[in-house]
Formats: structure tokens, C-alpha cells, sequence
């Protein structure tokens, strides 16, 4: 064996001090480094599919009633079967991502847009800062479940309540959470510099404060996105949410409720693609806040 | 310290108020007219105003909200439309299961919860950290009632262990009181879980890396030791932290979580409130439901002191 080396020694090979890069394309680059806003991107665009070509989807009329075929398993014919009434689940099911979806972006923009605009206030204007965030303090108190119960209460059911009352639950943290941002940018030396040379307040805001909020206000928005979801299928569920007559996956629930112990699959259908939907988003969620903060990215 | 704790107290009175304002401009804003209403079909509108003077409902918003806020200090929270029973009687008739859930919830949650998420702290970067993390995700994005109904289809229907539905009260018995509640429990648990583990990982990784552990694994402490004496005590503040908050998800899910088991508790009660549009009674548990969670999260506060004594604000 020495004596083999021997003979190659006169210059031998450089450790590898590091690991050659593997070579990768953009994209895979991309997924290597982010799976999990890759998972949950892709996962969520297949929502968004399903959502937008419900129609074409092999679906039928998601309303019609056909009492002489109720209940029955699935099958080639009904894939998810039929409800108590002989609508087909599938159907139903391939429908109520549209109510879940525009629920979920609806309330994550509302809340947020609302948030901000609050949050910037109470950051910026010191007069009213502490009235404001004791106002928020009272909302917050109250679990956000319950407010947007007591809110559906007082009004008809109809998904833009819905959107409201999710919204009104929802936005105080965004206004928490803006106006921590807007309170630590407020010391940084740029935006003093900002204030001294008389930039006027909307300037200093529209250009210097709010690209700083984009980041964790994004990530909060996904995740108000998640739990907008689970709020407006629990409201349908206990009878308080969207219309009876629109199909969506609480509704659908709520509805398979009755037979659930021996026609289990009404339920199940809808609670795997709003478990899979919410798991979705959440995972895109955790992504955004790693591939944004990557302090936190090592430990999360 | 005690100056602290006062403090605390003390600032949570004007949160209070404000939840109180808003619980009570729920009902000042509510559809229908209590006075028409109770004046009937023949009253004419004079008689409708007579009966409105006599109910106090002429008066300004504040002195209204005042005069019903003295009448919740004094434990009265009015009469339900529905049954014409005191708010009040129908919560104490219909709290004890609640109470028996979330406290059974609680001590599940925090007993396996705070272990699993030290041991994903400890084997960091293992499958054993991937399966707690990928379980914690997983738990806070099925809504307690898909849990709910997959443990009763496994646990009850396929398997035949645990009774389907129902409460059985600790008073006639520990064993058939637990058989009724787990299940419930765990599915309401789990997003609780979630959310403990998750944060119990994170903060024990920050405290792991700490000089003061690293010292105590160097003079000969054990594994157990540095784990749960050294590392968890000084991640104790945001654990409890978001014991407190999440603790706003319990109560929500417990509202569904006793719809799905069918237990008589205030969760369902609020449910058959809103279907029947009962005001009063929606107020009251909501009333009760956000202050018990204030109080949940002044304890946290005046915990801190406990397991962080440099904290003075």
C-alpha cells in the first residue's frame, strides 16, 4: 500500500476543505431551500384550481336535490357519495373551496389593510397611541371565536358578514403587531433624518415605514389566512356562518352532522380538503416567516 | 413585588370595562325592540314609549351601560328571552361540564405538550424533533371538530373503547367521568398542544445554547437536570405566556367540542343561544367567557414574577 502511494506522492490531492456546491437550477434551488413554501404553494395553487374550475371538474349541480338517490355510499357514479337530501358530495365538496378560499383571503387582506392603517396611527401619533391600544386590548380579550359568533348573532347570515365579522376579530393583532414595528423603526436614525429635514408624515410613512411592515405583515397575513378558514367552518358548523343554502365545507359538515355515525364519509370528504387547505397555508406561512427571518429560520 | 402584582391588577380594570363595553353595545345594537316587543301587537305607540320610560331603554347609551354594568358587578347578568330564566341560574346549571373539560384539557395539554417539546429541543435536527414539529403543525390546522369526529369514529365507533357521546359528572364516579371526557379533551388539546410544544421548542433552543447551561453540563449535571431544571426554568416566561393566550382557543373550541360530544356544558348553551337569537344569554357568556380569559392572562403575569424575579415593571 506504501508503496503505491509512494509513487503518486510527489503532489497530493488538496483536502476538501468544503463540499463542492451541488449544482442546482433556480427552481430546485428554490424548492431545496424552501420545501415548505414550495409544499404549501403548490398545495394551495391546486386549491385555487379546484376552486376556479369547479365546473369542469366532472362536477354536477351542487344544489340539486334528488331525494330518491339520498345517502349513497361512493361509488364510480358519486365519488363522495350523496347526502340525506341526494346531493352529490363531491360536488358540494369541490364548491365550498370557494367559499373557504374567499373567506380565508378576504379576511387576510381586510385584517390586514384595517390593521395597518391602525397600527400606523397608534405608532405614529403619540396623543392617541394608548386610547387605541387599550380599545384593541378590550377586542383581543374577548377570544376571537366568540366575537365572531356574537357578531354573526346580530347580523343575517351572508359570507360578507362572515368577511366582517372574521375581520373585526382578527384585526386587532395586526394592529399590535404594525404598530411594534412602526414604534422601533420610529428610532432608526433614516427616519429621524426623514423627520428632521421635514419630510412631511404621509411621505415618511408611505416610503419609509410601510416597505418595513411588508414583511412580518405577510406572514402574519398568512396565517389570519389559516385561521380565517377554521372561523368561518366552525360558524357554519354550530349553525351561525355562511347560508344553509350555499355549499360550504362547515355547512356540508354541519349538515352530515345527523348521520355522521353511519354515513361517516359526509363529514370526512370536507374535513380532509379543509384540514389539507388550512395545513396548506400554514405550512406557506412558516415558510415565508423562515425564508424572511432567517434568525428564526435556524430554530423553527 | 407586591407593588407589581397591584399594578397588574390594576391595569387590567380599564381592559375589563372595555370588554364590557363592547359586550354591552352587542345588545344595545341587536335587532328587535324589547319594548314593542313586550307591549304587544295592539299597543299603540304611546304605549310603546310608556313602557320604554319604564324600562329605562329612553335613556342615553352611557347611563344605560352604566346601570347594567353596576347590575354585573352584583352577579346580575338579565333574563334570557328565551326561557325567562336569570342569565346567571342558566351558566351555574350549565358550567360544570365546561369546567371538567378545560381543566382535564389543561392538565393533558400541559403534561405532554411541555415534555414533547423539551425532548424536540434536545434531539434537535432528529426525526424525533421532525415528527413533534410535523404533529404540531398538523394539530393547528384541523379544526377541533374534524379531531373531534375522527377520535370518536376510531376510539368509539370502530373500536368500541369509549362512549360515542355525552357527560357523566365526576360526582358519580372518576372512571366513567374520564371514559365520557377524554376523547373530547384530547380533541380539544390538540391545537393547544400545538401551539405549547411549538413554543417550547423554540425557547428551549434559544436558553440550550445559554453559557449557564453549558456550565452546568461542564460541573457534572445530568441530562434530566440541565433539561427540565436549568433549561425549562429559564424558558418558563413564554411558555406560560402562550399558555395564556392560547388559552382563547380553548374556550373557542370548546364551544364546538360540546356540540360534537353532545355535553350539556356552556358551550352548547351558547350555541342554542345564537340559533335562538337569545341576546341576553349570548352577552352573558361571552361576558364570563372573556373575563375568565383576562384573568387566565393576569395570572400568567403575576407568574412571570415567580419564575423570573428580575421581572419589575
Amino acid at each position: 500500500m506504501s508503496a503505491t502511494t509512494h509513487r503518486y506522492a510527489a503532489a497530493p490531492d488538496l483536502p476538501a476543505i468544503l463540499p463542492v456546491p451541488k449544482e442546482r437550477g433556480r427552481i430546485a434551488g428554490f424548492i431545496y431551500r424552501h420545501p415548505t413554501i414550495f409544499v404549501g404553494g403548490l398545495l394551495v395553487g391546486l386549491m385555487i384550481f379546484i376552486a376556479i374550475f369547479a365546473p369542469y371538474l366532472g362536477t354536477k349541480d351542487p344544489t340539486a336535490l334528488a331525494p330518491a338517490r339520498r345517502t349513497r355510499e361512493p361509488s364510480e357514479l358519486y365519488w363522495f357519495g350523496t347526502d340525506m337530501l341526494g346531493r352529490d358530495v363531491y360536488s358540494r365538496v369541490l364548491y365550498g373551496s370557494r367559499v373557504s378560499l374567499m373567506v380565508g383571503f378576504s379576511v387576510a387582506f381586510c385584517a390586514s389593510i384595517l390593521g395597518t392603517f391602525i397600527g400606523l396611527i397608534a405608532g405614529f401619533v403619540r396623543q392617541i397611541d394608548a386610547v387605541v391600544m387599550r380599545v384593541m386590548d378590550g377586542l383581543m380579550s374577548i377570544p376571537p371565536i366568540l366575537l365572531a359568533i356574537a357578531l354573526m348573532a346580530l347580523t343575517r347570515a351572508s359570507v360578507q358578514n362572515v368577511i366582517i365579522a372574521i375581520s373585526i376579530a382578527e384585526f386587532p393583532r395586526v394592529s399590535r403587531l404594525v404598530r411594534g414595528v412602526v414604534l422601533s423603526l420610529r428610532e432608526q436614525p433614516y427616519v429621524e433624518a426623514a423627520i428632521a429635514s421635514g419630510t412631511k408624515v404621509p411621505v415618511i410613512i408611505w416610503k419609509h415605514i410601510l416597505p418595513n411592515t411588508l414583511a412580518p405583515l405577510m406572514v402574519q397575513a398568512t396565517f389570519i389566512c389559516a385561521s380565517a378558514m377554521i372561523t368561518e367552518a366552525t360558524l357554519s358548523f354550530i349553525g351561525a356562518g355562511t347560508p344553509p343554502i350555499i355549499p360550504s365545507w362547515g355547512n356540508i359538515m354541519a349538515e352530515g352532522r345527523a348521520l355522521w355515525q353511519v354515513k361517516p364519509y359526509i363529514v370526512f370528504f370536507p374535513a380532509i380538503f379543509l384540514s389539507i387547505t388550512v395545513l396548506a397555508v400554514n405550512l406557506l406561512g412558516d415558510g415565508l416567516r423562515d425564508a424572511l427571518d432567517p434568525r428564526l429560520a435556524k430554530r423553527l | 413585588m407586591l407593588s407589581y402584582i397591584a399594578r397588574r391588577i390594576v391595569a387590567t380594570i380599564p381592559v375589563v370595562l372595555m370588554v364590557a363595553l363592547f359586550v354591552f353595545s352587542l345588545l344595545y345594537i341587536a335587532p328587535g325592540d324589547p319594548a314593542a316587543i313586550i307591549a304587544g301587537d295592539q299597543a299603540t305607540p304611546a304605549d310603546v314609549e310608556r313602557i320604554r320610560a319604564s324600562l329605562g331603554l329612553d335613556r342615553p347609551f352611557l347611563v344605560r351601560f352604566f346601570d347594567w354594568f353596576w347590575h354585573v358587578l352584583h352577579g346580575d347578568l338579565g333574563t334570557s328571552i328565551f326561557t325567562n330564566l336569570p342569565v346567571t341560574h342558566m351558566i351555574a346549571q350549565r358550567i360544570e361540564p365546561t369546567v371538567s373539560l378545560m381543566t382535564l384539557t389543561l392538565i393533558l395539554s400541559l403534561s405532554l405538550a411541555i415534555p414533547m417539546g423539551v425532548i424536540a429541543a434536545w434531539k434537535h435536527g432528529t426525526w424525533i424533533d421532525r415528527a413533534v414539529m410535523m404533529t404540531a403543525v398538523l394539530g393547528f390546522s384541523t379544526p377541533v371538530f374534524v379531531i373531534g369526529y375522527v377520535l370518536a369514529y376510531i376510539f368509539a365507533l370502530r373500536l368500541d373503547w369509549l362512549p360515542v357521546q355525552g357527560f357523566t359528572s365526576i360526582s358519580e364516579g372518576l372512571l366513567p367521568f374520564l371514559r365520557n371526557l377524554i376523547l373530547p379533551a384530547v380533541a380539544l388539546g390538540l391545537v393547544y398542544m400545538a401551539l405549547i410544544a411549538r413554543i417550547t421548542r423554540a425557547t428551549m433552543l434559544d436558553v440550550l445554547s445559554q453559557d449557564y447551561v453549558r456550565t452546568a453540563k461542564a460541573k457534572g449535571v445530568g441530562q434530566r437536570g440541565v433539561l427540565f431544571l436549568h433549561a425549562l426554568k429559564n424558558a418558563a416566561v413564554p411558555i406560560v405566556t402562550i399558555v395564556g393566550i392560547g388559552f382563547a382557543a380553548l374556550i373557542g373550541g370548546a364551544v364546538v367540542t360540546e356540540s360534537v360530544f353532545a355535553i350539556p356544558g356552556l358551550g352548547r348553551l351558547t350555541v342554542d343561544a345564537i340559533l335562538r337569537r337569545d341576546y341576553p344569554v349570548i352577552q352573558g357568556v361571552v361576558l364570563l367567557f372573556s373575563f375568565v380569559y383576562v384573568l387566565v392572562n393576569l395570572g400568567v403575569d403575576l407568574l412571570y414574577t415567580l419564575f423570573d424575579p428580575r421581572i419589575r415593571y
